[in-house]
């Protein structure tokens, strides 16, 4: 198999020489081999394919680690099974820790000791960046958001003029010509963030959130600059793209002098942006960030907004997006909206921080290569989603509603995919 | 005291310093920073991950897989009490016949329970292909750690092999993936720090 060059070995092994603390040290030693994570991955649940089991994914990259970092592994590499940075390794590395790996996180929990695996899956991620083999589709994402500021390419004038459809919409629908969809409004509370497929392919979830807005007499805007909640460069473990997205939505909170950054329904977004994103710049935000979820269930618990849940009949389940639930402590709040916002509500098994992952994250949407598979694996939601016999699902990330929409559409599942904000919209009474 | 009785005291000093070694690469890398909002309780969520988290109830790895999970502990058991006994007999400490017997009864279900993980890692494909020499050789020093344990406590004339397996198994520790002696509370020590900062864990109920 083909060797790499010296130059190419040396930029991807920089990823275990540049750490801030023990963490990686101590996660790419611990592991014994037992494989008793299998079970907890969807993607080996779905196709039972040894080389599916997290531990594999976890020992692609602590073999490499072992061959060029431990004692054993430099001397006697067979014992240990350390394995040399040629064509073969890089390859495995990228088919399994890009193409079957959404880090959802869930093996983490249920590993026999402890191992953080989608923090290695990340670290292999970015070792394989930093060598150059992040896939294109992936990349181009990203290029798409460093270059026009948002991952869809939406440029200012096109977004600006959605949104002045978007707020004569609103006027309408609250029959006040006052309301508004403030932009780029200096002094504000709160600067609320889009993901650009909001205004690319849903704009009715902006609506239904400026409608909620308005419901509780938010001091709020948009800013037509720097909306967008996601960062794809986290999933490529890219730190300089990363730090660039990150320093933009920062900067822009400065600009505008906003005194809380509220995060879109976006998983990956807001763990990039709340947990990531410090470590990635350096600094931590002098400023409030929350999920658009808090925010919400703060308007509920506060009275600002007042629901009607007989206009929601049907049952509803919700599908915890794994950023939020699994890596961001969210949970009870989108059950307290859903439980104020509709009839019939009813949970997924298992559920919260142990809920499965729809196949969507991790970027795997944004990595058409890899369809089939994210196609395969979704069967596992599917079936958890039919078991609750639910004709709305409702979660608080656009990237699993993308998921769930193709899932819904290719196991015939006819439901209704919302998000948490529009959910609340429909059950809003608005005085 | 005989030339295997110092051989096995020259390794341990070995494993010692192997450990301390590790030890010291880990604190000298420092402790989790999280330059984010913090949102949870730190020590909770510590707590939680070395008990709650960990127990067959909650965790996929023990409760899909009981007849593993109970094995392991048998195991692992028989592993520390195999070297809490190492150490009564470089105290030359006696222990007298009963204990000696019932331990050794202890050590022979640990030792059956030793090797059939080691027969499940090589039959099960799934395993077998995950695994590497280092994950046998491991299995297999320690089986028969706690066997020659079991049969010194019976047969004084097991010395001489019961203190060679000591011996390599003392050196061998930091070198392959019985380190996780070590490394298994800095990992459960991590993600209990991670989860407990996002207020993750401990689980609140819903």
């Amino acid at each position: 198999m083909g060797e790499l060059s010296k130059d190419k070995i040396k930029k991807g092994l920089e990823v275990f020489a540049n750490q801030k603390d023990s963490k990686l040290h101590a996660h790419l030693n611990a592991c014994v081999h037992c494989g008793l994570c299998a079970e907890s991955c969807i993607y080996y649940n779905a196709m039972p394919d040894e080389k599916f089991v997290p531990a594999k994914k976890v020992d692609l990259v602590a073999s490499v680690y072992r061959r060029y970092k431990t004692l054993t592994g430099k001397t006697i590499p067979g014992l240990v099974g350390a394995r040399k940075l040629d064509e073969a390794t890089v390859n495995e590395m990228v088919d399994l820790l890009y193409g079957a790996c959404t880090m959802c996180g869930r093996c983490n929990t249920h590993c026999s000791i402890g191992i953080d695996i989608s923090f290695v899956v990340r670290t292999g991620r970015k070792l394989l960046t930093n060598m150059g083999y992040a896939p294109d589709a992936l990349q181009s994402t990203i290029n798409s958001a460093l270059e026009t500021g948002n991952n869809m390419g939406i440029s200012e004038t096109d977004f600006i003029e959605t949104l002045e459809w978007l707020q004569e919409d609103l006027q309408m629908e609250v029959g006040n010509n006052a309301a508004k969809i403030p932009i780029n409004e200096t002094g504000k509370e709160v600067l609320y963030t889009l993901n650009p497929r909001e205004p690319k392919f849903f704009p009715l979830s902006i609506s239904a959130m400026a409608k909620i807005f308005y419901a509780a007499n938010e001091s709020w805007t948009i800013s037509t600059k720097m909306y967008d909640v996601t960062n794809y460069a986290y999933y490529t473990g890219n730190e300089v793209e990363s730090q660039i997205i990150v320093n933009r939505l920062f900067d822009e909170m400065q600009n505008l002098g906003a005194k809380k950054c509220v995060l879109a329904e976006c998983g990956h977004g807001s763990r990039a942006f709340r947990w990531e994103g410090p470590n990635v710049i350096g600094k931590s935000y002098p400023f409030e960030v929350l999920t658009s979820v808090e925010l919400i269930a703060g308007y509920i618990r506060d009275g600002r907004i007042k629901l009607d849940p007989e206009k929601i009949k049907d049952l509803v389940t919700i599908h915890d997006p794994c950023n939020l639930a699994r890596s961001g402590g969210i949970v009870e709040e989108q059950r307290y909206i859903i439980k104020n916002a509709v009839t019939n509500f009813t949970e997924m098994t298992p559920s919260g921080i142990e809920n499965l992952c729809c196949g969507g994250g991790g970027g795997q949407l944004a990595m058409s290569e890899y369809n089939e598979r994210r196609i395969k694996i979704a069967r596992i939601k599917a079936e958890q989603i039919q078991k609750t016999g639910a004709k709305i699902v409702a979660t608080p990330c656009h990237n699993c509603v993308d998921q769930l929409t193709q899932i819904n559409s290719t196991y015939k599942l006819g439901i209704q995919i919302k998000t948490i904000a529009e959910i609340v919209a429909d059950a809003l009474i608005i005085d | 005291m005989e030339w295997y009785q110092w051989l096995a005291i020259a390794c341990l000093a070995v494993d010692i310093a192997g450990l301390i070694i590790h030890l010291t690469r880990l604190i000298s890398l420092g402790k989790p920073k999280d330059l984010s909002h913090q949102k949870g309780d730190i020590v909770p969520s510590l707590m939680y991950a070395f008990s709650g988290a960990m127990s067959p109830t909650r965790k996929e790895s023990a409760f899909l897989h009981i007849p593993t999970y109970i094995a392991g502990i048998f195991y692992h058991l028989g592993t520390f009490v195999s070297i809490f006994v190492f150490f009564f007999f470089l105290a030359q400490i006696a222990i007298n016949e009963p204990i000696a017997q019932f331990i050794a009864g202890f050590l022979a279900i640990a030792v059956l329970c030793g090797f059939g993980i080691l027969i499940k890692r090589m039959v099960i494909k799934r395993l077998r292909t995950l695994s590497n020499p280092d994950d046998y050789i491991s299995n297999l020093l320690v089986t028969f750690f706690q066997l020659l344990t079991a049969a010194v406590l019976l047969h004084e004339n097991w010395q001489p092999a019961y203190y060679i397996i000591v011996s390599i198994l003392l050196v061998y520790i930091p070198l392959g993936k019985l380190k996780h002696a070590v490394y298994f509370f800095a990992a459960r020590y991590h993600l209990g720090y991670f989860y407990g900062w996002r207020g993750v864990w401990p689980p609140k109920k819903i």
